[in-house]
């Protein structure tokens, strides 16, 4: 396609036959009839369309109905019954603390930390979801337990930081951390957003019972 | 369209349905007060904290199941005392609700559920879960 | 006889006398009736009592005095200033963060100087400091109501510097979710813009739909909004299964959604006056200020990327691009509607053309292994830990990619010195020129026009600013 068709500015050159009212939504392109492109106003270039090229009808018909629509406000009355019908139709709102919306078992929601089943939680420290962060939101900091066993000390979580992308569960090699369904905790102070182990863990031993549905439902596309 | 049908007489059947299910005039009231809406459906179970779960296909998919939290809140319902449980099935995430299902886990370790505690005495008050990497120089007990 | 000639002629000699005294009759009656004595003449220390400046005067009011009754007062010289109007960044038509400085005359606006940086974040900057796959999530945050499309920008970046090529399924979901976020921004656009120029009515209708497509970026990756969806080497994550139904049935609906729409603004007279011949931009002017997408097709341009060089899987989906003649705003109303149903079309064909298969690229140094993979395989989860730690290399270069936003043309200048993150990424956003040009828009159109036409730019400050 040559760069001089592409900026064909529109020159306002008629076809001689355009007098028909053209249907706006009903009329899909159609290949033109070989070279004579350019000389049709509006231009029938296949894959595009002009949406206000039609100079407006001059037969009398015409011009009388438009102007019976000028006078009798025609298209108001349209617009009103379009208006009054959804009065008529259910609300689509629902009465959120009582009814809610639906989730899918993706949703990223609040953080948690989750446990294996004996109740060892399952964080090995690795830090992968500390390096992948990209708002940084994660602080770790890990020792080994008296059991030998690499653990964290700090799994800090600054939730006003976090961007929920999803990456450190992501990134988790041990399902540890999630992205749990919750997105009622907000808070009154910023304080209380400033998760850390613990507070993480009990989200984990709280939402346990969803969180462990919620991968097992998505796991054949994880 | 049957007969009762055009008359609306199916609209009013379901009023009288509503009032009789919400506890005559007297519990209706109080749940249009606490609630904004009156509803009829089928119990579908209850929590261990009181609240009760309900569905009715009548209503379009996002109102068609609700939750009447427990009296015991009276009117501080909140939406995060909903409990994990029965968060998926209110979420429209599964159609079974806990008790049908046996693939929930449950383990001993697992905690009972608390709403969003935010603004009360038994917030989240966030802490350190390390030693302090510095310790601040203590001259009395250093010297004895 | 004699006598009665004698009384003719005296009597004719009083004729004489009395034509010269009707010939001086106004005269005569004039002097007659200026005696004035139906008029009270005051006398002179009646007279005198008012000759102050004011009735009854005091010490301090006996002091002034009139001005001569035939003086002549040079008017001092005044300064006169059109009314300088802060509208915004408050303004709830302002569109988010907008402060714009008009110069007002009256009601007309002889300049309009937008102020930008309210929602500056750094993005540009903070990128250089983040790998391939952790910059990725910003770019939902840029232009925040077209969220999926910035992403495929950046993605096809990447991709182009890597030099891969992705599954057929993956560049189909992308032209599919990309084209959800097209309705998704144009019923921001339309109903927003609607709402300015005074009809509440289509933006709850419009804004309920928008909330169905809302869910389903929350089905396919976990956020309504900010999805972080399509990566560098496909998708995150594949579709659930039922999606593409429900897709289907939303896009089936959506179309007379549309309409009611339609049947509300497009012939409405209010809706017509408020927007036709307002905001008029040439197609000259379009191309000078560096417009695109609707913008430029509104004034006639036949120009959309994803016909002029396609991405993704645009090649293999039939679609008409509206274009527009007047450039005014009510042209750019209609290119929007217009958009939006094709739009469905593209949906309609992606859902039917759907291939099987992979959702990403199988280079395991790019794209992260399947969760039963890295559990399982220690090479993959050598891997795993390799790209979530340091990234991927991207080997030097540079490249411009854009792709056909909502907005216009979203393109993403990515500069690779060979290592794990960019070494420069500008992007270009389409709204900027936009709003650049709002000098040039504005100028002598009345205030409330100025609303229309913030409206018809569909600025949005996250990509604005940056």
């Amino acid at each position: 396609m040559s760069l001089a068709k592409l900026f064909s500015v529109s020159s306002r050159v008629r076809a001689t036959g355009a007098s028909s009212l053209v249907l706006r939504h009903a009329q899909y392109s159609t290949p033109s009839d070989g070279g004579k492109t350019e000389m049709v106003y509006p231009p029938n270039l296949p894959g595009y369309k002009y949406v206000n090229a039609e100079d407006p009808n001059m037969s009398m018909k015409e011009m009388s109905n438009r102007a019976a629509q000028t006078l009798f406000w025609t298209e108001l009355a349209r617009g009103f019954a379009v208006t009054l019908a959804h009065i008529f139709k259910e609300p689509a709102t629902i009465n959120y603390p009582f009814e809610k919306g639906p989730l899918s078992p993706r949703f990223r929601g609040e953080h948690a930390l989750r446990r294996y089943p004996s109740g060892e939680e399952r964080c090995i420290a690795c830090k992968l979801c500390e390096a992948i962060c990209p708002a940084q939101a994660i602080t770790i900091e890990a020792e080994e337990r008296k059991d030998g066993s690499r653990r964290t000390t700090r799994y800090d979580i600054d939730m006003t930081k976090c961007i929920y992308c999803g990456f450190c569960q992501e990134a988790c090699p041990v399902d540890a951390i999630v992205e749990g369904p919750n997105f009622e905790f907000s808070t009154e102070t910023h304080e209380e957003l400033l998760y850390n182990k613990e507070k993480l863990l009990s989200n984990g031993d709280k939402w346990e019972s969803e969180i462990a549905t919620n991968i097992r439902a998505d796991h054949l596309y994880r | 369209m049957s007969l009762a049908k055009f008359l609306a007489l199916d609209k009013l059947a379901n009023f009288f349905t509503i009032i009789r299910q919400n506890g005559g005039i007297r519990g209706s009231l109080y749940k249009l007060y606490r609630q904004d809406e009156l509803k009829d459906g089928k119990l579908v179970g209850e929590d261990k904290y009181g609240n009760k779960y309900y569905e009715n296909p009548r209503f379009f998919y996002g109102r068609n199941r609700w939750v009447e939290y427990s009296d015991k809140v009276n009117m501080n319902y909140d939406g995060s005392q909903v409990p994990a449980e029965w968060f998926g099935w209110l979420h429209y995430k599964t159609d079974l609700p806990p008790h049908q299902d046996p693939s929930r886990p449950k383990y001993k370790w697992m905690a009972d559920f608390t709403e969003n505690l935010s603004g009360t005495t038994g917030q989240y008050v966030p802490y350190s879960t390390t030693r302090p990497k510095v310790e601040p120089w203590d001259p009395k007990s250093k010297s004895a | 006889m004699a006598s009665l000639i004698n009384v003719l002629l005296r009597k004719s000699k009083n004729f004489g006398q009395t034509v010269a005294l009707t010939k001086n009759l106004p005269a005569l009656y004039n002097v007659n009736s200026q005696r004035k004595a139906h008029r009270w003449m005051p006398d002179e220390e009646y007279v005198k009592q008012f000759e102050g400046a004011v009735m009854y005067p005091d010490e301090v009011t006996s002091l002034l005095k009139h001005p001569p009754y035939n003086g002549i007062i040079t008017p001092g010289e005044k300064q006169v200033r059109n009314m300088v109007l802060n509208f915004g960044p408050q303004h709830p038509a302002a569109h988010g963060v907008l402060r714009l400085v008009l110069e007002l005359d009256g009601e007309t606006v002889r300049a309009a100087d937008p102020h930008i940086g309210l929602l500056h974040r750094g993005t540009e900057k903070l990128i250089e400091y983040k790998t391939y796959t952790q910059a990725l999530p910003y770019f939902d945050r840029l232009d925040y109501v077209s969220m999926m499309c910035n992403e495929q920008c950046y993605s096809l970046a990447v991709e182009k510097l890597l030099n891969i090529d992705i599954p057929l399924r993956a560049k189909y979901i992308r032209t599919l979710f990309a084209e959800i976020t097209r309705i998704l921004n144009h019923i921001m656009a339309v109903g927003t813009h609607a709402l300015d120029v005074g009809a509440l009515t289509p933006f709850f209708w419009l804004f309920e739909e928008r909330e169905k497509m809302m869910e389903f970026y929350e089905r396919v990756s976990g956020a309504r909004m900010h999805a972080a969806y399509i990566r560098p080497g496909g998708v995150s994550l594949d579709m659930p299964l039922g999606l593409m139904d429900d897709i289907y049935e939303f896009a089936a609906k959506f179309a007379e959604r549309l309409d009611e729409v339609e049947d509300v603004l497009t012939t409405n007279r209010i809706w017509v006056q408020r927007t036709k011949d307002i905001g008029v931009v040439t197609a000259q002017d379009a191309l000078n200020y560096g417009f695109s997408g609707v913008m430029l097709r509104g004034s006639g341009i036949k120009w959309d990327l994803r016909k002029s060089q396609p991405y993704d899987a645009y090649h293999l989906v039939d679609f008409d691009v509206p274009i527009g003649t007047n450039g005014d705003c009510y042209d750019r109303y209609l290119c929007r509607v217009e958009e939006m149903r094709q739009s469905l079309r593209i949906i309609d064909q992606c859902l039917n053309q759907m291939p099987p298969g992979e959702i990403k690229t199988d280079d395991a140094k790019l794209t992260p292994p399947s969760r039963e993979e890295m559990k399982t395989s220690m090479e993959a989860l050598i891997h795993h830990f390799k790209l979530f730690t340091q990234g991927y290399q991207v080997p030097p270069g540079s490249t411009y990619t854009a792709v056909e936003a909502p907005k216009g043309e979203f393109g993403i200048y990515l500069v690779s010195d060979g290592g794990s993150k960019p070494y420069r990424c500008k992007i270009k956003a389409p709204g900027f020129a936009h709003l650049a040009a709002l000098e040039k828009i504005g100028k002598n159109s009345m205030l409330a026009d100025i609303v229309a036409i913030i409206g018809t730019l569909d600025v949005v400050f996250g990509e604005i600013d940056r």
